[in-house]
């Protein structure tokens, strides 16, 4: 049993000279990261640096004009969501996108669909191998309802919820999936300091005891600077540094995109 | 009084084998985990803290080491104490959302060598003050989350060392036995920090005899037995929590559920539908707010069936509640209620199972009461404080008012001095506070009488009434008592006044300022179509003068029948133009009332008051805006005289 | 005898109820699913039928073909894989390239739809009235017309039963299964469903299958009574109402709110129709449509539709 947080290992994901544009706009040039395992890997940058562009390109919701995805050592041109998703990749939203209808238990018993396998017929019959199954998977949702600490939202559809605990919902979805990659599309934006802070412990705990990969966004530099083990900075789709989050925070390039221009 | 422990069962570990072996497989402790209630049974609860007592006295506990216990109600923290209990050691319950610094005095007060503590957060604050504490050796901690990296030699992990104990105990097999039998009544069995108003918490250290008297209470008075259900969320370093959740429970053998977290204890109480239940009034507050909330939300046809069968409780519901004659037809119509309404609504409560809930702490407001009991919920109220291991004064079923707090229980006498403070004598009087022989002194009389601080009288029926702290009870120039608090609550029973300040001590007559609450009068006027454009405005409408008018009259009603303090009627009040606020420092954080702040900012509205030939006050004040600016606001009070009842009382004995 | 008569027409407003509601479970299950107002529902009904008749009919393309009609079985069966193929084209030709537009193109899409397949089912099984015999019984039910005196169809009585049968199917699977929950979550928020491993696609596709076998169902009972012609693409008409009283997102909606326009039509037509001069029942379901729209827009059992500011 290791003592501290998992170590980190070898690469997990890499971006290799990613571009993408809408149109005739470039939202993204040349871009090339790499990300380790066990990692917590943050990608800040100012207002529209194309930090959700890369994010939805690495989980397949945009696919690049040019460059390739390595996951798992296998390398792809182009993924579709679904098949991220499959490949072990769980992400959450900006916005939050979750089933709002649906209870909180419900939403993150939704991120287990692709681990059940019982065929219709057990299912809709809910006997047997299928209750066992959907048993063990109950089991591993409120592990994670307990983990994520919102035991007393269990039966509440989400939609009526407050923003904070959404965003704590739909993390917990995400780690269902028991993903081998966490994308994390700024999950503290709209939060206050509390809950800012309570969000960046689940991100450590996540990493100590699931020992899951994390790549985050972030607008604000200060929160996750902290957590991270490497921060690259984009600032107008393009990577003006990739490193340890002091070496980062002394890069001239770096200051000046967020204080000197600045652009919104 | 009789002995307790007929058998010799006069301490907690005593007793748990008694239930080990009578009720073994009866339930004795439930927590929510993982969404599932798992239960431990009380066969099942002997063996754990049997465990527990051979770990910790493997860890190295001599007999009378002092073990502190943090975290929230968990059966492992319950057991833990009665773990410490039974090899000799003196557990002393922290509040577990003092912040590190809060808990340094406790842990060197007690000497505190060992703590039990629940998880990380707890764990965290004991390593953040171990160096202050230098008693402190050994910290214990259950919950494993977030603590792999932590490595210090003296940290240990609950069941890691009930594992030590059950090895221990397989070369000692009746280790806890002969340990449990070294105990006696008369040992201190734990201490409770209670936090005085002014100065550093005392330790009051409590006795088995002392506990178990009130435990015993609980048999004989309120009929408790091992069929019970109580949920276990009030803090456990609160006396009450001892009673309730330990003494009680181990002298009647009944369940202690405790909830999945403090967040979902409302989710928690519907599934566990207590049978034996206390809430301060706050909670009950709260849902009667969450019932109202719903019925607003309702359709017509529920609202409507809502209102009536309301009526028809009022009328009946505590009647039928304390065995008195009812007409056929309400019992039919209550009846018809009960399957409609009442059912439902206790149901979604959680408390359709209850035999008997309390409610102390604070005055609780009439209609608040009126409305649990006519749904036919037992709620009564107690008079107690930690000195006397809780039970003072308590309602016996069918004696419930809502303004007393009963007569004295079985076995404990109380008398009241001149000043009006009572005190008491009872087998549950504490043994002294912890290190500290002159507060004891000071509060505890050679002869075992208790001063209570409080100030109260006897109303005709025997049950005392509680009006104020004594420090704050005055005098009229007629020599009457004169208990601001007493008024000040009875008017702020009502949902228009958010606050309210009587002023009356060495003077003729009684007189208030009065602050409206915005959302009930704002309510109100919108309903009678009344325009207004802010709470200043509001405030100095005739129509709102006449409201609270009436409200004032009926306190002065209420007041009247009262020989002690019928002089306190209310001749004169205004309302103020601002509301009074924490910001203004007009309110402490904690939104009561700063006197001496009041008085000084307001002294010319004060002397209007005095003088009858004032109609109106003149007043500029200085306010502090949300943004943090300060301004001044000018305003123009009218001040209200108010009936008073003069005739002279009518014997109501 | 008066009372009988009642019945009688009461009984024989449920049958035609539960016709309606067949149709309008079509439209539900794709509301549900992707936010959809399927206008080709009605031709879809059409186009099943017309599929089922050529496969079993000796007057149909199989017998033409190589001389001989299929077993109606294995031609139900047939048919089914044809709705799959028909759902599985809807979604490579139309739907993919459709993702996140707004509603209303969608809805315009289906019009589209609607009119492509009406002519490819005109082009490809004809366009004359054809009667569709798949051995279900006909004509009044004996037992209850000797033992009641009520002239009850037993085609309908069957209609009814297979209607029960099919929203029973559907509620297990959409409420048990691993794809009825894929169903619901798509139905709720389509990011959120793409990033748990949900494959929009293969959810349409299987929607839409789903539907077109629902169609089939519609369409058999349909054609059995009337036949198989051009009108049946306009029952959608008749579904819409249904679908106003019942809700757009609700099964038992669907189910109800048919049985209520079916009975409520044939009564009205029966006892009011002769106050108006008749032909009540070609406008009764509108009517009560537009009642509906003005004091309970969601439906009868639809999710409340509550703006938030």
């Amino acid at each position: 049993m290791s003592n501290h947080r998992r170590a980190i290992g070898d690469t997990l994901l890499s971006v290799e000279h990613i571009s993408l544009s809408f149109g005739g706009v470039k939202a993204l040039t040349d871009i090339s990261l790499s990300v380790r395992k066990h990692e917590i890997f943050s990608i800040i940058g100012p207002n529209g640096a194309g930090k959700t562009s890369m994010l939805n390109v690495i989980n397949g919701f945009y696919h690049p004009q040019e460059g390739a995805i390595v996951f798992r050592g296998t390398h792809r041109k182009r993924m579709r969501p679904h098949e991220a998703a499959k490949q072990g990749i769980a992400r959450t939203f900006q916005n939050v996108a979750l089933f709002k209808g649906m209870s909180t238990l419900d939403n993150i018993m939704s991120g287990r669909l692709l681990k059940m396998h019982r065929n219709i017929f057990w299912q809709a019959l809910h006997l047997g191998p299928a209750r066992e199954e959907e048993l063990a998977h109950r089991r591993k949702v409120e592990e994670i309802i307990d983990f994520l600490e919102i035991q007393a939202i269990r039966k509440i559809p989400v939609g009526r919820l407050p923003y904070g605990l959404q965003k704590r919902v739909e993390l917990g979805r995400a780690l269902a999936m028991e993903p081998d990659l966490l994308l994390l599309d700024e999950p503290m934006a709209g939060m206050n300091l509390e809950e800012k802070q309570d969000m960046c412990r689940f991100i450590l705990d996540i990493s100590e005891e699931y020992g899951t990969t994390m790549v985050l966004i972030e607008h604000d530099m200060g929160v996750v600077m902290d957590i991270s083990d490497r921060v690259a900075v984009l600032d107008y789709g393009r990577k003006i540094a990739d490193g340890p989050p002091d070496e980062v925070r002394s890069n001239q390039e770096v200051i000046d995109a967020y204080l000197g221009v600045s652009h919104d | 009084m009789k002995p307790v422990g007929t058998s010799g069962l006069d301490t907690f570990p005593k007793l748990l084998l008694e239930h080990a072996q009578k009720r073994g497989s009866r339930p004795a402790y439930r927590e929510k985990d993982l969404g599932i209630w798992q239960t431990w049974t009380w066969s099942q609860t002997q063996k754990e803290i049997a465990q527990l007592s051979a770990g910790l006295v493997s860890l190295g506990l001599r007999r009378g080491d002092a073990v502190a216990i943090v975290g929230d109600n968990r059966p492992h923290l319950y057991w833990a104490i009665v773990a410490a209990q039974a090899v000799g050691g003196l557990p002393v319950p922290l509040y577990q959302d003092s912040v590190a610094e809060e808990m340094i005095h406790v842990l060197n007060n007690a000497d505190v060598r060992f703590a039990i503590v629940e998880d990380q957060e707890q764990a965290d604050k004991m390593l953040e003050v171990k160096d202050r504490c230098p008693q402190l050796e050994f910290v214990v901690y259950e919950n494993t989350r977030g603590m792999r990296h932590y490595d210090q030699p003296f940290l240990f992990q609950f069941q890691d060392v009930q594992r030590q104990g059950a090895s221990y105990l397989q070369a000692h097999p009746d280790f806890f036995e002969t340990e449990a039998a070294k105990g006696s009544g008369a040992d201190t069995a734990i201490l409770l920090y209670t936090s005085g108003t002014t100065g550093l918490p005392k330790g009051v250290a409590l006795s088995f005899d002392n506990l178990i008297f009130s435990g015993e209470l609980g048999r004989t008075f309120d009929f408790l037995t091992d069929e019970e259900e109580t949920l276990a969320y009030l803090p456990m370093a609160w006396v009450g929590d001892n009673v309730f959740s330990i003494a009680q429970a181990y002298v009647c053998g009944f369940c202690v559920n405790c909830p999945e977290s403090p967040e979902t204890v409302l989710t928690d109480l519907r599934e566990i539908g207590p049978t034996y239940y206390f809430a301060p009034p706050s909670v009950y507050e709260r849902m009667l707010t969450q019932v109202m909330i719903r019925i607003e939300d309702a359709g017509s046809t529920k609202r409507w069936l809502f209102n009536t069968f309301m009526k028809v409780a009022r009328r009946c519901g505590t009647d039928i509640l304390d065995g008195n004659p009812v007409s056929p037809l309400d019992r039919l119509l209550y009846a018809l209620g009960e399957l409609t309404i009442y059912g439902p609504l206790k149901n979604v409560l959680g408390l359709s199972r209850i035999r008997v809930a309390y409610t102390a702490g604070e005055a609780i407001g009439p209609e608040l009461f009126a409305f649990f009991r006519a749904l036919g919920i037992n709620i009564k109220q107690l008079y107690g404080q930690t000195e006397a291991s809780v039970f003072i004064c308590a309602q016996p079923n069918g004696q419930v008012r809502s303004d007393t707090v009963g007569p004295p229980l079985p076995g404990i006498e109380v008398r009241i001095d001149d000043s009006g403070e009572v005190f008491y004598r009872s087998p549950g009087v504490f043994l002294h506070y912890h290190k500290n022989p002159e507060s004891t002194a000071k509060t505890k009389s050679p002869d075992n009488w208790v001063a209570t601080g409080d100030a109260g009288f006897f109303d005709h029926e025997g049950h005392l009434k509680i009006i104020d702290r004594v420090k704050d009870v005055g005098r009229m120039n007629d020599g009457s008592l004169f208990a601001p608090k007493y008024v000040e609550n009875k008017l702020k029973f009502f949902a228009f006044i958010k606050h309210a300040v009587v002023f009356g001590d060495g003077r003729d007559y009684a007189t208030a300022f009065i602050n409206i609450d915005l959302n009930a009068v704002g309510n109100w006027a919108e309903r009678n179509g009344l325009a207004y454009s802010g709470y200043t405005d509001l405030s100095a409408r005739q129509e709102v003068y006449k409201l609270i008018q009436e409200c004032v009259e009926s306190v002065n009603a209420d007041l009247a029948r009262d020989e002690k303090l019928r002089s306190s009627q209310i001749a004169r009040f205004l309302l103020l133009h601002k509301e009074l606020d924490a910001d203004d420092g007009e309110l402490t954080r904690t939104s009561k009332v700063r006197r001496n702040v009041v008085d000084e900012r307001y002294g010319t509205l004060i002397n209007a008051l005095y003088d009858p030939a004032q109609k109106r006050c003149q007043i500029e004040s200085l306010i502090t805006f949300e943004d943090g600016r300060k301004g001044t606001l000018k305003a123009d009070l009218s001040i209200c005289d108010c009936k008073r009842v003069t005739e002279p009382l009518k014997d109501a004995a | 005898m008066e009372l009988m008569f009642f019945f009688e027409t009461l009984i024989s407003g449920l049958m035609a109820g539960v016709m309606y509601s067949l149709v309008a479970l079509g439209f539900v299950l794709i509301f549900k699913a992707s936010g959809v107002f399927n206008f080709s529902q009605g031709v879809l009904c059409l186009f099943a039928a017309l599929a089922l008749f050529d496969f079993i009919s000796e007057d149909g393309w199989v017998y033409a073909l190589f001389g001989f009609a299929l077993p109606v079985w294995l031609g139900i069966l047939l048919t089914v894989v044809v709705m799959i193929g028909v759902a599985w084209l809807i979604e490579r030709l139309v739907l993919r390239h459709l993702v996140n537009q707004d509603p209303i193109i969608l809805f315009m899409a289906t019009i589209g739809l609607a009119y492509v397949l009406e002519g490819a089912g005109d082009i490809l099984f004809g366009s004359d009235v054809k009667p569709l015999d798949i051995g279900l019984p006909q004509g009044a039910s004996d037992y209850l017309l000797d033992t009641y005196g009520l002239y009850i169809e037993k085609l309908e009585v069957v209609a009814a039963i297979t209607a029960a049968v099919l929203v029973a199917v559907l509620a297990v699977f959409f409420q048990k299964t691993r794809i009825g929950r894929a169903l619901r979550a798509v139905a709720d928020d389509h990011q959120a469903a793409l990033s748990v491993g949900i494959s929009l696609n293969a959810i349409w596709v299987i929607v839409w299958s789903v539907a077109g076998i629902v169609a089939l169902v519609a369409g058999i009972m349909w054609g059995s009574k009337s036949g198989v012609q051009f009108s049946l693409s306009l029952i959608a008409l008749k579904a819409l109402p249904v679908l106003i009283l019942g809700g757009f997102t609700s099964v038992p909606g669907a189910i109800i709110g048919g049985l209520i326009i079916g009975v409520g039509e044939k009564l009205a037509e029966i006892y009011a129709g002769p106050l108006v001069g008749g032909a009540l029942e070609n406008w009764f379901a509108y009517m009560l449509a537009l009642v509906f729209l003005l004091f309970r827009p969601q439906g009868l059992f639809g999710e409340r539709i509550i703006e938030r500011v």
